[in-house]
């Protein structure tokens, strides 16, 4: 009897776990590594510090790319510290930079290749949302890019997917066919 | 009678208050056009400097008129056309080719290799080899491509514009003017609102052995006031890849047909064509300088300058190609203007007269 107690508390204590890390890594849960990992339920994923990245917002007064520091938690594997960035980037400035991407845009997966190409699929609201000119959609296109390569060492390029698909450009212009290279000089001085 | 040199040929004009019949006689350095009529006619001509025209001169026989053209140079050949009312006739004179000319076996051979590849659309014409060049001159020809279309609506004003429907615009007010203008034929890659997509743009230009690809676009900032004119040319935006293939290709091309097993040919090619715009760099960032000089100063916007993007309608372009953002529609003012007929006519203008400084400087 106690014996059953005590392996139903456990399961709760694990699924419960399980649930705060989805909460807290923004509610993407289609990975099929990381969730089955923690084995000790004490631990919450805080315990893994957290880091200042840089993220690239635009601005009303120019056409660079602007920086912003913001202290995020470190998560247990790299893609999950590349989704918590690109959110960040989504959710936009704290400041009153102009975020490049539609608010409403999700991530659906972010994975990342031997030879240091992160693919980041975007959910439909990326070009539902907005009609994008050529400077819109470089500013975002390399507002993505920059904040990924600038961040994470380990990338040296970024493609971009679309519900999963490739897609030739988000608005009829930047070629996303083939993965981007990092454009610093957008970035203003 | 007017001598005009213009973009790689000169023009001689002949105007007359009656229609005329001629008829012409082909030297090796001068071209007699031979008019006959009843009426004697009062011969005016204006002076001229021309690269190509030495001198016009002009005899009286009985009921004829002869008028010669003489030549710097020997080899030329000619095209003409007439109007009526007044009566015009225009003789466009060219060198001939210049066998020593510096890239041409290289670019023959991309060219060649390029219109081999099959387009998803159309089918192709057959491969220009160097000896048939010649067949290829006789039209020449300009695509101009207007940006988006359909569904697509590309940028939006504040007051309802879309880029789709100012970039139409535009571009069939440049058709007119170069057509009627210049000896080069214009392609349009839409000429209404339709979709095309961005691969059938470039394989148009491919299949009509283009000269320039000119796409026009209008701009949008998430910044209300970003305003101006840019000229932008390809950047190809995986640079090490790209320069690996690059290199390959230049050490190759000329080597194409004779080296390369057939089997692999259609490979190679299919490289050639995917990049195809990274052997016209060049060329293409020069004809950007002059579309961009040639906006601002006729048509007053600020000076974003020449930039380079890895724009996907370029990638495939197997010729100088340009896109050109004329001005920005999500700014207010500049929203205005781009949806009247005035401004379109000036920048259909301005970039008409670029193209003509182009070919002055650089063919």
């Amino acid at each position: 009897m106690t014996k059953t107690k005590w392996l139903v508390l456990a399961g709760l204590v694990i699924v419960l776990s399980v649930l705060i890390l989805i909460f807290f890594r923004g509610g993407d849960g289609d990975k099929a590594g990381p969730e089955t990992e923690p084995p000790s339920p004490k631990a919450p994923p805080e315990t893994a510090g957290t880091r200042k990245i840089t993220l690239f917002f635009l601005s009303e007064d120019d056409d660079f790319l602007h920086p912003e520091e913001r202290e995020v938690p470190v998560g247990p594997s790299l893609t999950d510290d590349l989704e918590t960035a690109v959110v960040e980037l989504i959710k936009g400035s704290a400041k009153d930079l102009v975020p490049p991407f539609p608010p409403e845009t999700g991530v659906r997966q972010i994975f990342v290749t031997k030879d240091g190409i992160a693919y980041v699929d975007l959910t439909k609201e990326v070009t539902e949302n907005f009609a994008y000119g050529s400077s819109s959609e470089m500013s975002a296109v390399y507002a993505l890019v920059d904040t990924l390569t600038f961040n994470f060492m380990d990338i040296k390029k970024v493609s971009l997917l679309i519900e999963g698909g490739e897609r030739e450009t988000l608005g009829g212009h930047i070629d996303l066919s083939r993965p981007l290279s990092p454009q610093y000089s957008l970035i203003a001085k | 009678m007017s001598v005009q040199d213009l973009a790689g040929f000169s023009r001689v004009t002949l105007s007359s208050t009656v229609p005329l019949s001629y008829s012409f006689e082909k030297k090796p350095s001068a071209l007699v056009i031979s008019v006959e009529t009843k009426v004697s006619l009062r011969v005016q001509q204006a002076a001229f400097k021309s690269e190509l025209v030495k001198s016009v001169g002009w005899s009286r026989g009985k009921d004829e008129y002869a008028f010669s053209i003489e030549l710097r140079r020997k080899g030329f050949s000619f095209e003409h056309k007439s109007r009526a009312n007044p009566f015009e006739l225009m003789i466009d004179l060219k060198p001939a080719e210049e066998p020593e000319e510096t890239a041409a076996p290289i670019q023959a051979a991309v060219r060649a290799a390029a219109g081999e590849v099959p387009a998803p659309s159309t089918a192709f014409p057959p491969a220009v080899r160097p000896t048939g060049a010649e067949e290829t001159k006789k039209f020449r020809t300009i695509v101009i491509d207007p940006g988006h279309g359909g569904l697509e609506t590309g940028a939006k004003g504040k007051f309802g514009a879309l880029e789709k429907d100012v970039t139409l615009a535009i571009s069939l007010k440049l058709k007119d003017i170069i057509e009627k203008n210049l000896v080069f034929r214009v392609f349009l890659t839409r000429d209404k609102d339709t979709d095309v997509s961005l691969e059938n743009r470039s394989a148009l230009a491919n299949n009509h052995k283009a000269e320039l690809f000119i796409s026009v676009h209008a701009n949008g900032s998430v910044r209300k006031n970003a305003r101006g004119s840019e000229t932008y040319f390809l950047s190809l935006n995986s640079t090490d890849e790209e320069s690996r293939r690059l290199a390959y290709m230049e050490n190759t091309s000329g080597l194409l047909e004779g080296q390369i097993e057939q089997e692999n040919q259609d490979d190679v090619k299919l490289i050639l064509w995917d990049l195809a715009q990274s052997a016209y760099l060049k060329q293409s960032s020069l004809l950007a300088e002059n579309i961009q000089v040639g906006l601002n100063e006729l048509l007053g916007t600020r000076d974003r300058g020449v930039k380079q993007a890895p724009f996907k309608v370029l990638t495939g372009v197997a010729c100088p190609a340009v896109l050109v953002e004329i001005a920005f529609i999500s700014n207010p003012e500049e929203e205005k203007e781009l949806g009247s007929e005035q401004f379109q006519n000036n920048v259909a203008r301005a970039i008409y007269l670029s193209l003509i400084e182009y070919f002055k400087s650089y063919s």
